[in-house]
Formats: structure tokens, sequence, C-alpha cells
């Protein structure tokens, strides 16, 4: 691609992307892959999936995002709709592991995080990783993914009442370790 | 924090993800794979089109079709040859040939798959 198309299409707005992107122009897709694959990648890592993982499963959700691209009407974001897409590629791939999909079901009953220091204050990425699987998988999937807790039940296949009280418990777990602006890597870098 | 500001803060921050150091090249793989999918996608089509059209003719062929349409259609076929003479006099030794009218239905035939495969691969294009 030459330098003046990849100007002309980075000055482009998402829809406006995606609109070429739904008349076959690759380019255009590509564009917007780069635009948000880190957030998709990002989302992806947060829900649990190994970095390894997550590079492939990014690939195949952009993929499947570029197929159906004549489905975005530019009615939320784009981001937010292949975020979306990326987060029930997640679940399918999750649910096919028989192990992961027995502790999910068993997380209802068994609290599998980790004892947590009050004291300490964390990023997203890890007060996420002191979460037990289902929680970080229903509070990713619905704050991160922008799935309802109804979509999120259906996605998991697990019943409503279920979602609620894993993202309650993992939105418990969250306020105490999330400092009160969020913005505890950058207070860290600045304290040196 | 209040239950509402710790949702608000978490939309936040899992809106703010870090962007990769590798998203140039994130962005290649995909678009590799989508330009491999498409060629894979345009021979997957222009070989359905061939197969169709080869079968198409090959049936034409075997279950005499040509004679058929003749005898059910005599009309039409004398229309069809008097057009022929008029637009191409000199076509009379196609239609006299050992061939005949039949040589002609085959090349109507073959144009046919010919267009089908020119309008697939437009189709694929636009």
């Amino acid at each position: 691609m030459s330098r003046a198309e990849r100007h002309r299409l980075s000055s482009l707005h998402d829809v406006e992307l995606a609109s070429l992107a739904a008349s076959g122009d690759r380019q255009a897709f590509g564009e917007l892959v780069r635009r948000h694959g880190s957030a998709v990648r990002a989302l992806l890592r947060r829900m649990g999936i190994s970095a390894t993982e997550t590079d492939d499963l990014a690939q195949d959700a952009f993929i499947s995002a570029f197929e159906s691209i004549a489905e975005f009407r530019g009615e939320g974001t784009f981001g937010g709709w292949v975020k979306k897409i990326a987060a029930r590629a997640c679940v399918r791939r999750i649910q096919k592991d028989k192990k992961y999909r027995s502790r999910l079901e068993a997380a209802d009953l068994l609290d599998e995080s980790p004892p947590e220091d009050p004291g300490r204050r964390m990023d997203l990425d890890e007060a996420l990783k002191g979460l037990g699987e289902a929680e970080r998988l229903c509070v990713s999937l619905c704050y991160g993914a922008g799935l309802s807790h109804a979509e999120a039940a259906e996605a998991l296949n697990l019943p409503l009442g279920t979602v609620k009280s894993h993202v309650k418990r993992g939105l418990d777990k969250l306020r105490a370790r999330l400092a009160p602006d969020g913005d505890t890597m950058e207070g860290r870098r600045g304290n040196g | 924090m209040a239950e509402m500001e710790v949702e608000r803060t978490l939309e936040r921050l899992f809106a703010r993800a870090p962007e990769s150091s590798d998203a140039e090249a994130f962005a290649e793989r995909v678009q590799r794979r989508l330009d491999r999918g498409w060629a894979a996608r345009r021979v997957l089509i222009g070989a359905a089109g061939l197969v169709g059209g080869v079968i198409g003719a090959s049936q034409l062929i075997m279950f005499n079709l040509f004679s058929r349409a003749e005898a059910a259609s005599s009309e039409s076929v004398q229309v069809l040859t008097s057009g022929v003479r008029q637009i191409a006099p000199q076509a009379e030794w196609l239609l006299n040939g050992p061939a005949g009218i039949e040589a002609i239905w085959l090349v109507a035939g073959l144009a046919v798959v010919a267009m089908g495969l020119v309008l697939t691969r437009i189709i694929e294009e636009f």
C-alpha cells in the first residue's frame, strides 16, 4: 500500500472504513485492525487467555468481523462491536475446554481468588488476576466487551443469576483493589 | 467506591488498553490471512464455475438435448437458422457441415458457460 493511500485511510472515520471494508476493501479493514487490534488483544488477555492464544483468537475475531462487516451499521463504535465478537469467540474457546467449563460452573460455590492485601493498590490487569476465573470472565464480558448480564449469561450458557453473582463478587473484590481514580499505573510511575 | 463509580471506573479502565508494540505486525498478519482467504475464494468460485460449466455442457451433449430441442421447437430453430444466415451468410458452411445446428448449440452453450464465469468474477470483484 502506498504512503498516500495509507494516509488517506488513516484520515477516515471507523464507519467510513467499515463501509469500504463491506465493499471488499481489505486495506480499509487493515486500518481498522491497526486501530483496534491492541484493544481487542488486551481484552482477551484480561479475560484470562494466554499470550500465545490471544494472538490467534484476536486474528480469528477480526476475520470473522470482516466476514460479517455488513452487519455493522455504525450504531455503536466499531471497537465495541469487534470486542463483542472477540469476547464471544473467547467464550466459545473456553467452553471447548471441559476442565475450565467445570471450574466455571463450580465457581459458584467456590471462591478461588488468592488472599488479598487490603493496603495494596493495583492496576486493572493485576487486579483482574486476583479474581476467580468465572468472576474475571463475567466482569470482562460485561465491562470490557460491553455485554449486558443477560447477553453474558447467554454467551456463557449460565443462569442469569449466576452471572450476576459472579459480577457482584468480582466488583466487590475490584473495589478493594483498584485505586479510587483507577490510575494506579501512572501513580506508581510518578512516584518513581 | 460506590458501585456505580466502580462500574464507571472499570469501563474506563477496560477502554484504556495499552497500544501493543507489535500492533502494525498484528494488522499485517490479519491482512495476510484475509488476502489468502480471498485468493482461495477466487480459485474456489472459478473452479466451481468451471466444473458447473463442464457438467452442464456434458449433460447437454450426453442427453442429446440438441436433437430434442430441435424436434420440440423446430420453428425456433428455423428462426435461429434464418437469423444466422441473415447475419452471416458465410456461416452457411457451419450449418451445412457435419455438425450442423448442433455445433451452434454447443458454441452457444460454451458462450453461456463463459458468461457465467465472467459474471462470477464480476460479482466477486464488486
